[in-house]
């Protein structure tokens, strides 16, 4: 196990943007968010969670996959490479960790392996951040709920726990371990460290967040009875705007659009965030579109999450990390319209 | 990263275009691959689909109308569409000429079950533009090779003017043979027309196949769908034997996207085809 | 003169409930409580025993017009507004989406809102500034006097005086960050177009990904969509995720119009939409 004062932390940051790319929480106008770290004073550990989830590391808003040429051939269309060297994501809470778990089951687990999904997992060593003990949640989440602990090891290759002025790193996997013996910015814990770190996970587990737990099967089945009860879903969507926070919020929403953006004649084909939420989603070449109104779309982002998703996978599309209801414009507590759900 | 991409599409060239009816605005399109291993690795089952994709347009995903015992080309049969937005690729495609050079994706999604349909007397009901995958079966039947392995072939396929029949000269083929029996009908038929005139529900029901080890495979608008279902639930046939293709917008074909579910399952790789009993399981939001 | 919102509430709830026994309308649309206090949700209250859940505090910034055009022409509805929540309530009579006799306006006067997700005090820096509703059938508490009347326009002050190379700068850097989530849309009672342009294929205007060129057109167009229209409530601004300050926008936009044609957006149900309606004496500044 190693340790550093996290004042010094800006130490390790320029350890690793000599190896690497760092991708870090900085602190923005709006809240936190990770970006590319260029300077590695920039890195800043003093946050709740980051407003946009780091799911933009291994599924950017925007991914580039073929250049092309309008009156050009076909056969002269270039694919873009890629182009990865070795990627840090640092300071990860422990829903978000999970959350990179679900979505390796649907976009490289389950029939087509997707490429730029499957390449940057595999160039990133992930730096997991345990939830402070003294500060483990804000009203909004409620990943306990969900079967993640504060402090959660599985799932990082390195994994950080803070304790005081200090923060302890502790290898979880082999990818972890080599990257930990290489970087001389750390110091050595000490063995009460190394008990406060492990005792830290255990308590971890039983730390509980708001909502009480539910077996995941019984919740998919329910939304599944009640999906046709339109005065259900017409009253929990009356608030709704329907717009996309929650959606490009959400660390396990996958959906995109596959769009040619052509200026003049250059132009480039890539996939961009698209959202259940948007009227035309679902818009049909014919003009027929299956979901016109928005209790329609709320139902399906609903009963995809916590329903379809379970069926199809086994497990449940969501990590508790609250940022859909954090950040509704209109406050909507998405986890309980499931809780209402149950109720019927 | 070209190679197994499957959002990469694979180059192929236009070498026929064949104007199938009176309104000009569907179109067959035979392609041939130009890299001979894209060639070798797209073996595909009727029932299946690619994706049809044009540079600066965007992706289309088509239903191949083909069988796999063509050798040496893929045909899809296109409609340009544009009742409330005009379509970018189909009106793009439409308005090319032989010789052009487009991308294809596939083979993509499940096929009609072979497998299931072996042994049994096979329905084939179809509707104006909906054919094109039955097209692809029915060829794939009666393929020398495989006609053995089925048993009676009973075609129904109406359209509302005899202009818009697709596949005229095939129909008129199959109508000459003895191994499959073709019902063609037409809503209203003009001077010229000298065949049957009838809805397709009715004329269903007129020609009552026997359930008796028989599976419907049926294609077309919501409309007919909704009174032709009926006849054959009348006649017998259990939802297991009855089996349709879905239609929803798509985008990557591959189950990525999260576009085309219905319920827990993506019309694109879980289907497009699904039996009735299968859809019956899934709620209703298409 | 303080606010008493617990006041303002349970006179809501008394309007609410007299409204719903008497038959006058099908629904309210007010406020409930949310996840807590602080976070409240826009509710609609169908039955008499719907109206215990209705709140009122200074976090229930939601302009509820919004969810005017989602209901059948003809519904009765009893609508809670604020000032600026009047002014869009009054632009939708203008512009035929909504008929006067089939709404019954629950006028809120007050200040001191708060901006539930920062916890600030909302003024004329973010809104327009009135007080008063513009428009209402019942009144929710005492007329609000002796607040500071403050110009809606005041926060342009500085914005204007940065020329015009600089101001596009700084559109391109702030829209930068926008990540075409379309909670302004949404969140803007005014936005109600079934397609909106930026959806539709052809003609294309503007590419889906969150480039700088394709968010500039977006947020430039709908701006100028609401030329005359945007009645100034600062409901985008507060609903983007990302912290635009989309209001130098629609204040600068009101004040253009509201310069070159002498109308206000949403200040009269007998004004003509301002830039539907032709008068001779109109300015032809628009014309330089």
């Amino acid at each position: 196990m190693k340790k550093t004062a996290i004042q010094k932390i800006s130490d390790l940051a320029a350890e690793l943007l000599e190896k690497g790319t760092l991708v870090a929480p900085i602190k923005e106008d709006a809240g936190f968010n990770f970006r590319e770290i260029s300077d590695a004073k920039q890195v800043d550990l003093n946050f709740y969670n980051t407003l946009m989830s780091p799911k933009s590391a291994f599924f950017p808003q925007t991914e580039d996959f073929v250049r092309y040429n309008k009156n050009k051939s076909v056969l002269e269309a270039q694919c873009v490479d890629m182009n990865l060297g070795p990627v840090f994501l640092f300071g990860v809470r422990p829903c978000d960790v999970k959350s990179f778990e679900i979505m390796d089951i649907h976009f490289s687990g389950t029939g087509a392996v997707d490429p730029y999904w499957k390449k940057r997992r595999e160039a990133t060593t992930i730096f997991g951040y345990a939830f402070d003990p003294n500060a483990p949640a804000d009203g909004a989440d409620f990943y306990s709920t969900l079967g993640i602990g504060a402090a959660d090891p599985e799932g990082s290759d390195i994994f950080m726990i803070k304790k005081g002025d200090d923060l302890l790193f502790k290898a979880v996997t082999p990818k972890g371990e080599n990257l930990l013996a290489s970087l001389s910015s750390l110091a050595d814990a000490s063995k009460d460290e190394i008990k406060y770190f492990d005792e830290t996970v255990v308590s971890g587990r039983s730390f509980k967040t708001r909502f009480t737990c539910v077996d995941t099967k019984v919740i998919a089945k329910k939304l599944e009875d009640i999906f046709h009860k339109t005065e259900f879903w017409d009253k929990v969507s009356e608030a709704c705007l329907s717009c996309g926070v929650c959606t490009f919020v959400c660390p396990t929403c996958y959906c995109f659009d596959i769009c040619d953006e052509t200026l003049f004649s250059q132009g480039v084909r890539r996939r961009v965030w698209d959202a259940c939420m948007f009227t035309d989603f679902t818009l049909e070449a014919s003009g027929h579109n299956p979901r016109t109104k928005v209790y329609q779309r709320l139902r399906q982002k609903i009963c995809h999450k916590y329903s379809f998703h379970i069926r199809k996978y086994g497990v449940i599309s969501c990590v508790g990390c609250g940022r859909c209801t954090r950040n509704c414009p209109v406050n909507i507590d998405i986890f309980s319209i499931v809780d209402e759900a149950l109720k019927e | 990263m070209c190679s197994n991409n499957p959002y990469i599409p694979m180059p192929v060239e236009i070498i026929k275009i064949i104007d199938e009816v009176d309104t000009h605005d569907i179109k067959s399109f035979r392609l041939k691959f130009l890299n001979k291993e894209d060639e070798a690795k797209f073996k595909y089952l009727p029932g299946q689909f690619s994706e049809l994709s044009i540079y600066g347009k965007g992706e289309s995903p088509i239903g191949i109308a083909s069988s796999p015992t063509e050798p040496g080309y893929v045909e899809f049969t296109v409609q340009r569409a544009g009742a409330i937005q005009p379509g970018l690729v189909t009106a793009a495609l439409h308005d090319m000429d032989e010789g052009a050079k487009i991308g294809l994706r596939g083979p993509l999604g499940n096929s009609w079950p072979i497998e299931f349909l072996e042994k049994k007397n096979i329905v084939v009901v179809g509707g104006g533009f909906a054919f094109t995958t039955l097209r692809s079966l029915i060829n794939y039947m009666l393929y020398s090779d495989n006609r053995s392995r089925f048993g009676e072939i009973t075609v129904i396929y109406g359209a509302r003017t005899s202009g818009l029949l697709l596949y005229k000269d095939e129909l008129a083929a199959w109508e000459k043979r003895d191994d499959i029996k073709t019902i063609i009908t037409v809503d209203k038929g003009d001077e010229t027309w000298k065949g049957r005139e009838g809805f397709v529900p009715a004329v269903c029901k007129d020609i009552a196949p026997s359930p008796k080890n028989a599976v419907v495979v049926i294609c077309g608008p919501p409309i007919m769908i909704k009174f032709t279902l009926p006849v054959f639930f009348e006649l017998g046939f259990s939802k297991e034997n009855i089996l349709t293709s879905l239609e929803m917008r798509m985008k990557c074909g591959i189950g990525k996207c999260g576009r085309c579910n219905v319920g827990y399952k993506y019309v694109c790789s879980d289907g497009p085809v699904f039996s009735l009993a299968e859809l019956d399981e899934l709620p209703r939001d298409f | 003169m303080s606010i008493n919102f617990k006041k303002i509430e349970d006179s809501l709830k008394a309007e609410a409930k007299k409204l719903l026994e008497e038959g006058k309308v099908s629904i309210v649309l007010a406020y409930k409580k949310g996840y807590d206090d602080k976070h409240p949700m826009p509710y609609v209250a169908r039955k008499i025993s719907d109206v215990e859940n209705i709140v009122f505090n200074e976090y229930c910034t939601a302009n509820m017009a919004r969810y005017l055009v989602r209901y059948p022409r003809g519904t009765k509805i009893a609508i809670a507004v604020k000032a600026s929540d009047s002014r869009a309530v009054i632009q939708l009579i203008q512009e035929d989406k909504v008929k006067r006799e089939d709404l019954i306006v629950l006028g809120i006067p007050v200040y001191g809102m708060k901006n539930f997700k920062t916890g600030k005090t909302i003024d004329s820096k973010t809104t327009c500034g009135i007080y008063n509703p513009v428009l209402y059938d019942v009144l929710l508490g005492e007329e609000v006097h002796g607040q500071p009347v403050v110009p809606p326009y005041g926060v342009l002050i500085e914005y204007e005086k940065i020329d015009k190379d600089a101001r596009w700068a700084f559109w391109e850097k702030e829209f930068d960050r926008c990540i075409r989530c379309y909670a302004c849309r949404k969140a803007c009672p005014m936005c109600y177009c079934d397609p909106c342009f930026i959806d539709q294929n052809k003609p294309k205007w503007g590419e889906k990904s969150p480039e700088s060129h394709g968010n500039l057109m977006y947020h430039l167009t709908r701006f100028h969509h609401l030329a005359g229209r945007c009645i100034d409530c600062g409901e985008c601004s507060r609903a983007c995720p990302v912290d635009i300050p989309l209001y130098l926008f629609h204040k600068k936009v009101a004040k253009e119009c509201e310069e070159m044609f002498g109308q206000a957006a949403g200040m009269s149900i007998e004004d003509k939409p301002v830039l539907v309606n032709f008068r001779v004496d109109d300015s032809d500044k628009i014309l330089e």
